[in-house]
């Protein structure tokens, strides 16, 4: 019972992470969903990623609808994304992702630091 | 020919790593204002089409392989479309420059928990067939 609401809040503050920020919503679910310990780590990242795919696709309509997605502009990122998305999915779990995460980390720390001078 | 290809590669670089578990949807965002100088918004706008045939992409193989939770779905996702809808509606109306503020605070948040936890020992993190 707990952890089914635990679930719905972790979800409901990934999506409006998602619909605030463009993206960012399994940052939010991943962790409490980890910490409920029911699942292992590549269940966890899927069942995300099952998760966010619904959240985005509500995001996009609404920002698509209120006109704020230059299509032309999106296109060479998509294809890019979904090749690299098929070769990400065929070698998960064959790299060790602990120093990309890290770096990744940084990158965002960077990041954080940039949008708040 | 350029204009095109930067953001390929951008895109399939960020598509890969984020396939692996790493860069969490805001990497290419990241990227995409602070590398290639594209508008907050529209790069919001880019991230979320982004998301959707990499994740379906990922999400096909994951799938097969048998690693969704299928009541966690199930519970998560309708409230996150709801929640999704009104942070949309939100920043599709306000100023962007009113959402950089919170946005830092997420990023900080974001990259010091996700390097908190990279250094935490891992509980089986290569457990499987590879």
């Amino acid at each position: 019972m707990q952890a089914q609401w635990s679930t719905r809040l972790a979800g409901a503050g990934a999506g409006l992470v998602n619909g605030l920020f463009g993206g960012g919503g399994g940052m939010v679910l991943i962790p409490v969903l980890s910490r409920q310990g029911r699942l292992k780590d590549r269940q966890l990242f899927a069942t995300s990623v099952a998760v966010i795919l619904p959240v985005c696709a509500v995001s996009a309509a609404v920002y698509l609808f209120r006109g704020s997605v230059p299509l032309a502009a999106a296109a060479p990122y998509l294809v890019g994304g979904a090749l690299g998305g098929i070769l990400g999915g065929k070698t998960y779990g064959k790299v060790s992702t602990l120093w990309l995460r890290r770096l990744f980390a940084a990158f965002v720390l960077y990041g954080g630091v940039r949008y708040l001078l | 020919m350029k204009e095109w290809l930067i953001p390929l590669l951008c895109g399939a670089l960020t598509g890969m790593v984020s396939a692996w578990g790493v860069g969490g949807g805001t990497l290419l965002l990241l990227v995409m204002t602070l590398v290639l100088g594209v508008d907050q918004r529209t790069a919001q706008g880019i991230n979320l089409l982004f998301f959707l045939p990499t994740a379906a992409a990922a999400l096909f193989v994951h799938r097969k392989n048998g690693f969704l939770d299928r009541p966690t779905v199930r519970q998560a996702a309708p409230w996150g479309a709801a929640a999704a809808a009104a942070g949309a509606w939100i920043a599709t109306f306000v100023d962007p420059a009113v959402l950089k503020k919170p946005f830092a605070l997420f990023l900080l948040y974001t990259g010091a928990s996700t390097l908190v936890r990279s250094f935490l020992p891992q509980k089986e993190k290569k457990s499987g067939s590879g």
